[in-house]
């Protein structure tokens, strides 16, 4: 042994050992030491991101809200201008019923109902205001409402109908939401196709169906369209596309909002696409009644009765807005309205024939000189007093 | 949305006219006038069930006899052109006959009433 000790050559390898030693120690904390710090980095990177993330979202939110915002008040203008103009072109088509004018403001009605529903739907898409009814209305009016607003609706059909009515919070947004669905309905297939809607009772409520002779949705279009009308929709405005596809976004927040239900996941007979609007019980009511006239009827009271008139109809039938029923007419008078001559007073009879005599006279001269009308008054006379039958 | 500023639409009507027409065009004057009298076909009995609330509205009020087209529309408080689109659209499906209106009477020559008027003037005035 001690002749290792006294070996300067292990002395050597111990010092050797040990500067080693001391030197991979201090390897593992310089290491230990960088790892730490590529730890906290590394945190501190996660950290950032995550700030940078939350910043970003809130920066959008913020966006979002302030374009909604922006999108609601003028969509809530184009509504209210939107409606103003219905009232005046219902005015006017009362006002000129006559002329052939109405052709054209029912157009321009129409084209200002199509209008109104643009204007609805990118509100509803900014949590906006959808005007509501006051009074119940039939599911039956609630659909023609609906076909009212999109573009060829003469190319809807209504097949059947049944006896409920919907509550009159939900008449708005049911008639938009399947306005929309038809304007995708009539969008998407040929011009010369009818779409079909059937309104059928079923156990949870009401059915309607809508079914166009289009091509149909391939899988990718029915997974975007199930996406939409779902709760996981697109919530933002920034995410209809380009360019926007509304109809489906609306149905999907209106569907949420008010309770019903809607699917595009079945086919059409007709091998288009087959829509089906559930609603529940808790929207339908029983049907309405048919509304009272507006304007109260002001009866014009009996005019007291006259000497020679016509006599006085008795209570005469009326009908149930209070319009009177006709009755039977007398014949119409054929010289235009003179004053009744009273009567004359006892004459004697040779006065008597010698009016009749000048009568006669005149008759004969006044005949005479324009002989062509001579029989007219009896022509006249006969013609007036058929075709008056009325029960 | 159904907050405080929500919006009544109680002025505005639900169905729109163009809606109650089918969009359909407005008749001749010479094929349904104003005072075309107009009734339901007898042989009508079962009503179908296609007809619109307001098609069948109007059947009900021409069911009783024959009246003007001026007077259905006057029952029916729409406006009367959307009243002649419904009618010329049920005369064409055959629920309803038309009869043109009676022919307006002529009225007497007022010159021979005058000359009669003179001679009994100048007779006894």
């Amino acid at each position: 042994m001690t002749e290792y000790i006294e070996n300067p050559a292990l002395w050597a390898l111990v010092v050797l050992l040990l500067i080693v030693i001391a030197v991979v120690v201090r390897q593992r904390k310089a290491a230990m030491a960088l790892r730490q710090e590529i730890a906290g980095l590394r945190e501190y990177y996660s950290d950032l991101e995550h700030h940078y993330v939350q910043s970003v979202a809130a920066a959008q939110e913020q966006a979002e809200e302030a374009t909604k915002t922006v999108l609601k008040s003028a969509m809530r203008t184009l509504q209210g201008l939107a409606a103003e103009q219905q009232l005046i072109l219902s005015r006017l088509q009362t006002k000129h019923g006559e002329s052939v004018i109405l052709q054209d403001l029912l157009e321009i009605d129409h084209t200002n109902s199509q209008f109104g529903r643009r204007a609805q739907s990118i509100a509803v898409l900014c949590d906006g205001w959808l005007g509501r009814h006051r009074d119940n209305a039939s599911v039956y009016d609630v659909v023609r409402s609906a076909q009212g607003r999109v573009r060829h609706f003469r190319r809807v059909e209504i097949l059947s109908q049944v006896d409920f009515g919907i509550s009159s919070r939900a008449v708005e947004p049911v008639a938009l939401a399947l306005a929309e669905l038809l304007d995708n309905a009539t969008s998407y297939s040929s011009p010369d196709t009818v779409v079909e809607i059937n309104i059928r009772a079923v156990p949870k409520g009401v059915a309607i169906v809508v079914d166009d002779a289009g091509v149909g949705m391939n899988d990718e279009e029915r997974a975007r369209a199930e996406r939409l009308l779902s709760s996981d929709r697109v919530k933002s405005v920034a995410g209809l596309g380009n360019p926007p596809q509304f109809g489906l976004a609306v149905i999907g927040v209106l569907s949420e909002r008010f309770g019903f239900e809607v699917s595009v996941d079945s086919s059409s007979p007709y091998g288009g696409v087959r829509a089906v609007v559930l609603l529940p019980h808790e929207l339908l009511t029983s049907m309405p009644e048919k509304k009272a006239p507006a304007p109260p009827m002001t009866r014009s009271s009996v005019p007291p009765p006259q000497p020679n008139g016509p006599e006085p109809v008795p209570a005469s039938p009326t009908t149930t807005d209070g319009l009177p029923l006709r009755r039977r007419k007398r014949p119409m008078a054929i010289v235009p309205g003179s004053a009744p001559t009273p009567i004359a007073s006892a004459r004697s009879g040779a006065e008597t024939a010698a009016i009749m005599g000048a009568f006669q006279r005149g008759t004969r001269s006044g005949r005479a000189a324009r002989g062509d009308d001579g029989d007219q008054t009896i022509s006249t006379r006969g013609s007036s007093s058929e075709g008056h039958e009325f029960s | 949305m159904n907050g405080p500023d929500d919006f009544e639409l109680d002025a505005t009507e639900l169905v729109r006219p163009y809606v109650i027409t089918k969009g359909r065009r407005l008749p001749d004057d010479d094929q349904l006038s104003l005072i075309t009298l107009v009734t339901a076909a007898p042989e009508q009995v079962q009503r179908p069930l296609r007809l619109s609330p307001e098609e069948q509205r109007l059947l009900d009020l021409c069911s009783a006899g024959y009246l003007s087209v001026a007077e259905i529309a006057g029952h029916t408080r729409l406006p009367l052109g959307v009243v002649r689109i419904m009618l010329a659209g049920l005369t064409e499906a055959g629920y309803l006959i038309t009869r043109p209106p009676v022919a307006r009477a002529r009225l007497a020559d007022k010159e021979l009433l005058e000359e009669v008027l003179s001679g009994l003037r100048a007779k006894f005035g």
